[in-house]
């Protein structure tokens, strides 16, 4: 089938088998392997993409019911080439080790904070809540989203 | 994997779930259903997907009534704050399924019809007395809520019948309900008890109760006789109290991951007394409006 949808502001038109996921198709049909492949049961959080600009988990997206939609993965949050600056704070705190959760806790860091531009320490962990981190222990990540909280409030 | 059917309309769906009875799945948000059919925990020729019949999604007030369209999303219920003063325990019950990105996806349909014990809507939903719509090739009808639940994973739904929606009721004024949880983690877990509570009250006397159970029985479960124990006058920590051993009383928990029969069974008795003294303080006035409770329902001075 036909499906039609915007990544990060670029249009893409392509045919996908029906029962594909939104992960399939961002990974292996357009190219856009930011988005990382954790659990594919939902629990993880590593595939994380915004949907209209609502968090979801690829995985258990089928690709047919955003069809027309607007997609931003990780790849769409910093300028081209360059970091955003939720992804650099996340650099200045060590707020990623291994690296294959960053761009779900990215991508769910985004969402809140355009949802909630001042949340709270807790609120940061309740948004964060679905996405997994196996090394940092999730301190650094929360310091990162909370830093770039306050420097967009004063930019 | 299975085919994908994209059904044209709501009586296009009912007619193709009808004419492919026990090989056609419906999908909504997908959550549970991409999950089941992948560890073969489900099995389906069709998947037929929903997400077209918008008129499914979302709330309508009309008067005390509210109508919850199958469709709408776990995450609309949690960011309505009008719902958070009216219907608190909807709210409680929708903001602790899963993760942010589950309830953008989940929709109430979904969680109802699934049928998990443990699911967080059911118990939420019978204390505001909620009323199942469905459709199927017959037309449509409405029955008392808790009636949709058959057993674990198993609904009363006839064979292409689909859920359209629920009715719940919420008074105006002098009500209160309150849905609490206990889980070894705060997210991104399942119950391993779930309690729903609703009173509406008449100057300081208990008019109406009900109590729902969700996780210690193969079915959400209403348990009058607990329910029965605040009505008639004013709700106190003893009559509370006596709800929730009765409610302990009432339910069949099993022993598993999440915890054993005997504990479920006496935190059933816990959240039935916090809960209840929640939605009496809602009733009465004397919560703040639209303010959420502890997800345990342990209140400051309660905690000291």
């Amino acid at each position: 089938m036909r499906l039609e949808l915007t990544a990060n502001g670029d249009p893409y038109r392509r045919e996908i088998e029906p029962d594909a996921t939104l992960l399939d198709v961002l990974r292996d049909v357009i190219g856009l392997t930011g988005t990382k492949w954790g659990c594919k049961t939902g629990d993880c959080g590593a595939c994380t993409v915004l949907v209209d600009g609502q968090p979801v988990v690829s995985c258990l997206q089928l690709a047919c019911q955003v069809d027309g939609r607007a997609v931003t993965t990780v790849e769409g949050l910093g300028p081209d080439g360059d970091l955003g600056d939720l992804q650099a704070a996340f650099v200045r705190y060590g707020g990623a080790q291994c690296g294959f959760c960053t761009p779900g806790m990215l991508v769910s860091a985004e969402a809140l904070l355009r949802h909630n531009p001042a949340p709270t320490e807790a609120e940061v962990r309740e948004a964060l809540a679905g996405n997994l981190c196996r090394c940092t222990g999730y301190n650094k990540i929360v310091d990162a989203v909370l830093e770039t909280a306050q420097s967009r409030a004063t930019a | 994997m299975p085919e994908l059917y994209v059904p044209k309309g709501l009586d296009d769906a009912v007619a193709f779930m009808a004419a492919h009875a026990g090989a056609a799945l419906p999908i909504a948000g997908g959550t549970d259903v991409l999950i089941d059919t992948r560890v073969g925990r489900a099995s389906a020729e069709w998947l037929v997907d929903l997400s077209p019949l918008g008129a499914l999604a979302g709330l309508e007030r009309d008067g005390e009534t509210l109508h919850i369209g199958a469709l709408t999303r776990i995450r609309t219920l949690e960011l309505d704050r009008e719902l958070a003063r009216s219907a608190p325990a909807l709210v409680e019950a929708a903001r602790v399924l899963g993760s942010v990105q589950i309830r953008t996806m989940a929709t109430v349909g979904g969680n109802l019809c699934h049928a998990t014990p443990s699911a967080e809507m059911p118990p939420a939903l019978l204390v505001h007395e909620g009323e199942a719509d469905a459709v199927g090739p017959e037309g449509t009808r409405s029955f008392a809520l808790a009636e949709l639940f058959a057993g674990p994973g198993r609904t009363t739904l006839r064979p292409g019948e689909l859920l359209a929606g629920v009715r719940v009721r919420v008074p105006s004024a002098s009500a209160g309900s309150c849905y609490l949880r206990q889980t070894v983690r705060w997210s991104m877990d399942l119950a391993g008890v779930g309690v729903a509570a609703a009173v509406e009250v008449e100057g300081t006397t208990v008019t109406a109760a009900r109590v729902a159970l969700g996780a210690v029985a193969p079915v959400p479960l209403l348990v009058p006789e607990a329910a029965d124990a605040v009505v008639g006058g004013e709700l106190t920590d003893e009559s509370a109290a006596e709800a929730g051993v009765r409610a302990a009383a009432a339910c069949s928990p099993i022993s598993d991951a999440r915890g054993t029969a005997e504990y479920r069974r006496d935190v059933t008795a816990v959240l039935v007394r916090r809960a209840l003294r929640i939605a009496w303080l809602r009733a009465t006035g004397s919560w703040p409006a639209g303010a959420l409770a502890p997800i345990n329902g342990v209140l400051p001075e309660e905690a000291a």
